[in-house]
């Protein structure tokens, strides 16, 4: 292994390590936790022995091994951007809801001062 | 409106409350309205932002018509609260900007828990017609239908700059074409509704595809509705503040991705 496959090895150990960490003490699901761990034990893997990736990609039909990490990256990336962009409409369209609904607790009525005032309704 | 509590009215402040006020405005309002065809009944929902230099003669010609002008003033900069709040009746503050389609959401719900028979939707920006309020009431007076939506292709524009013209009929286009309802006009901000329908809208759309969805839920609650001719005043002023071609294409696309996303 060059150096930089030591130190990336070493931080994304790190981060398999905290996931599960995480999903042991409950500051994430155990979804959650799971799907990280996974993750970074795939990204330990690939960085560690490029070779398996090779031959994973070439098992799909890809001749390299990166094209194939590029590829999973981009569709990661995508949906990911996706999602993003719907919890922020999401989170928008929220803070509308309250906006309005601060909008109309606070309602002015200037009803009283503008109108001639009805016999009922005089302001002592 | 699920999640929304009449609450107690906040306490005016007291100077508003003193005697000289009311008797100021008692000076310039009339005490009785003019307009017979308009009914005591009728809230008028003004949506504004950043209004500040047309509005106040806006609503100075509405409250001759209507005893019941909604303002919801959609966190405006400018001075348009200060304006408002000598004319309208109501007035209600977004306290930071989310769009026409909210600001006439929240002027409908309010004037429906003021217990408003019948609104009209009116634009702040000085292009209607006070005038043409009573045209529009007068079909849903008579029961006639339940919705009426301004349309200035069958009155007359003052003053439409052709380019203008042409992206307004685009516009009717593609209502026609995503709504599949046949219009001469779809984005007029001068409607009328009356309370059974204003309680079926419920725009989710923040910002100006309001309009074609509004047009999407008045098809959708399945009650009548016509276009009414009213017309449209073109100064340098409402211009500005409309709409640019680029503007319409990106409210097109909003919508379009708002039917996807929700």
């Amino acid at each position: 292994m060059n150096l930089f496959q030591i130190l990336a090895v070493a931080v994304v150990t790190g981060l398999l390590a905290l996931s599960i960490v995480a999903m042991a003490r409950g500051w994430a699901t155990r979804r959650e936790g799971l799907a990280w761990a996974f993750v970074w034990l795939c990204t330990g893997v690939a960085i560690a022995r490029p070779d398996l990736t090779t031959f994973v990609a070439q098992a799909l039909g890809i001749r390299r091994g990166a094209d194939l990490v590029l590829y999973c990256a981009v569709i990661v990336m995508l949906v990911g951007f996706f999602m993003v962009y719907a919890r922020l409409r999401r989170l928008r369209r929220d803070l509308t809801l309250l906006t309005r609904h601060l909008a109309i607790r606070d309602a002015a009525s200037t009803y009283l001062t503008n109108q001639p005032v009805p016999p009922n309704d005089k302001i002592n | 409106m699920p999640g929304i509590i009449p609450v107690k009215q906040p306490e005016l402040p007291l100077r508003s409350r003193h005697r000289v006020s009311v008797d100021r405005f008692n000076d310039i309002l009339p005490t009785t309205l003019p307009h017979a065809d308009v009914p005591d009944g009728v809230f008028v929902v003004v949506p504004a932002y950043n209004e500040a230099p047309a509005i106040g003669a806006v609503l100075q010609e509405l409250r001759t018509v209507s005893r019941h002008v909604v303002v919801v003033d959609d966190g405006s900069t400018d001075s348009t609260l200060e304006t408002a709040r000598a004319w309208a009746t109501y007035i209600l503050r977004h306290p930071i900007n989310c769009g026409q389609g909210a600001a006439l959401q929240t002027g409908i719900d309010y004037a429906l828990l003021r217990g408003a028979e019948y609104i009209v939707t009116f634009d702040a920006d000085g292009q209607h017609r006070v005038e043409d309020i009573a045209a529009l009431l007068s079909p849903i007076l008579s029961g006639e239908c339940d919705i009426t939506l301004g349309s200035r292709f069958l009155g007359t524009s003052v003053g439409i700059p052709p380019i203008r013209q042409k992206m307004l009929r685009l516009g009717v286009l593609f209502t026609r074409l995503v709504n599949g309802v046949n219009l001469t006009d779809a984005h007029n901000g001068l409607r009328a509704f009356s309370r059974r329908a204003a309680q079926r809208i419920n725009l989710r759309l923040d910002r100006m595809a309001h309009a074609t969805e509004l047009i999407d839920q008045v098809r959708q609650s399945g009650l009548p509705f016509k276009e009414v001719p009213v017309q449209i005043r073109y100064t340098p002023y409402s211009l500005r503040k409309g709409q640019s071609t680029r503007g319409a294409i990106r409210i097109a696309l909003h919508y379009l991705l708002g039917r996807v996303l929700q």
